[in-house]
């Protein structure tokens, strides 16, 4: 079945779940996974789909007008077959902490470093705190290690990093458990 | 003997409450047996509880001596508990849980640190043990499949809660 990655955000509000949730619903749409969140003061959306009886882009009409209309951007990307498919990803999971003095780059270098040695961002968070006038940088990553590296050698990389950035780095194993 | 097949959730047996087991006869000395015989056959799994091989009873086994993590800290080898019930907590933990009645999910839990825990073990004596980290987390984990809990139920924050409290 074909799907598609519907990603839907404007001004934070009540009811925006429920609106588009309702279009999807008359669509006769499967809502495969979703995350949804407020960044800033907008809400995000972002849903993979399907329907059995929608082949391409252009079936969906102006099912979404009614959205734009309230002020809600939204886009619809059609995946690749298999696209909708998690891939399986083995390894270690870890939690890197970075927080220190806003300054350009801290994301671009972090992840630049993890990238560079093969370490998959599953989830990345930032947020910017504190006063106006002096604000702090708070990123949060969650990652998987591959095969070989172990989370104190990912440490020892960002020692490195966080005298040249000066910020604060920690990394730790997420302790998960299959039970 | 025997390895037993694990029920996956929308199985209703996952949502009852499990009875007290009276009598310590062979019936249940055989359910603790399939139960530790369809934990070493999960290969990787901690523990097993009555309800997920279909019996609605009190009891579970644990292990967490040969899993990677689990065997760093002290633990009890093979816990083989009826009628368990803890007694005392102390403390907090977030663990990433899965579990092999919710395949493919997995969600952060907070559990106690530290707790004591009473039960028959497998000879009918009551035992009474003081337990934390690793084997902690699965035996509060076995012990809410007793109730109905899956640790759906117990999700205390989506990813990373740092981000969620109130903004100013």
């Amino acid at each position: 079945m074909q799907h598609f990655a519907l990603t839907i955000i404007g001004r934070d509000r009540p009811g925006i779940v429920s609106q588009v949730t309702e279009i999807l619903y008359q669509l006769g749409c499967n809502i495969a996974d979703s995350s949804c969140s407020i960044l800033g003061g907008q809400f995000s959306m972002i849903l993979i789909i399907s329907n059995p009886e929608i082949n391409s882009k252009k079936d969906f009409g102006n099912a979404f007008a009614p959205l734009e209309e309230d002020n809600l951007s939204v886009f619809i990307r059609t995946l690749k077959p298999g696209g909708e498919q998690r891939p399986e990803l083995a390894g270690e999971l870890c939690m890197i902490s970075v927080y220190g003095a806003d300054q350009p780059g801290i994301v671009y270098r972090v992840a630049k470093e993890l990238g560079d040695r093969k370490i998959n961002i599953t989830d990345l968070n930032t947020k910017l705190i504190g006063e106006a006038s002096r604000p702090v940088y708070v990123m949060m990553i969650e990652a998987v290690l591959p095969e070989g590296t172990e989370v104190e050698t990912v440490e020892e990389w960002m020692t490195e990093l966080k005298q040249q950035l000066q910020v604060d780095i920690s990394v730790r194993s997420l302790l998960a458990m299959e039970l | 003997m025997a390895v037993r097949e694990v029920l996956i959730y929308p199985d209703e047996r996952l949502k009852q409450v499990c009875k007290p087991i009276d009598q310590f006869d062979d019936s249940a000395r055989e359910l603790l047996q399939d139960l530790v015989d369809t934990m070493l056959a999960a290969g990787h799994s901690v523990g097993v509880a009555a309800p997920q091989i279909g019996a609605i009873r009190r009891a579970v086994v644990v292990d967490v001596s040969h899993s990677k993590l689990g065997k760093k800290q002290q633990n009890h080898g093979l816990l083989q508990m009826v009628n368990p019930e803890i007694i005392e907590t102390e403390g907090k933990q977030v663990v990433r849980e899965g579990c092999m009645s919710v395949p493919d999910y997995t969600g952060n839990v907070t559990r106690a640190e530290r707790i004591v825990v009473q039960f028959l073990n497998e000879a009918g004596t009551l035992q009474v043990i003081r337990s934390e980290g690793f084997e902690a987390i699965a035996i509060q984990h076995e012990l809410d499949h007793l109730d109905g809990f899956l640790f759906l139920d117990r999700v205390s924050s989506l990813k990373t809660d740092l981000f969620r409290r109130k903004q100013k």
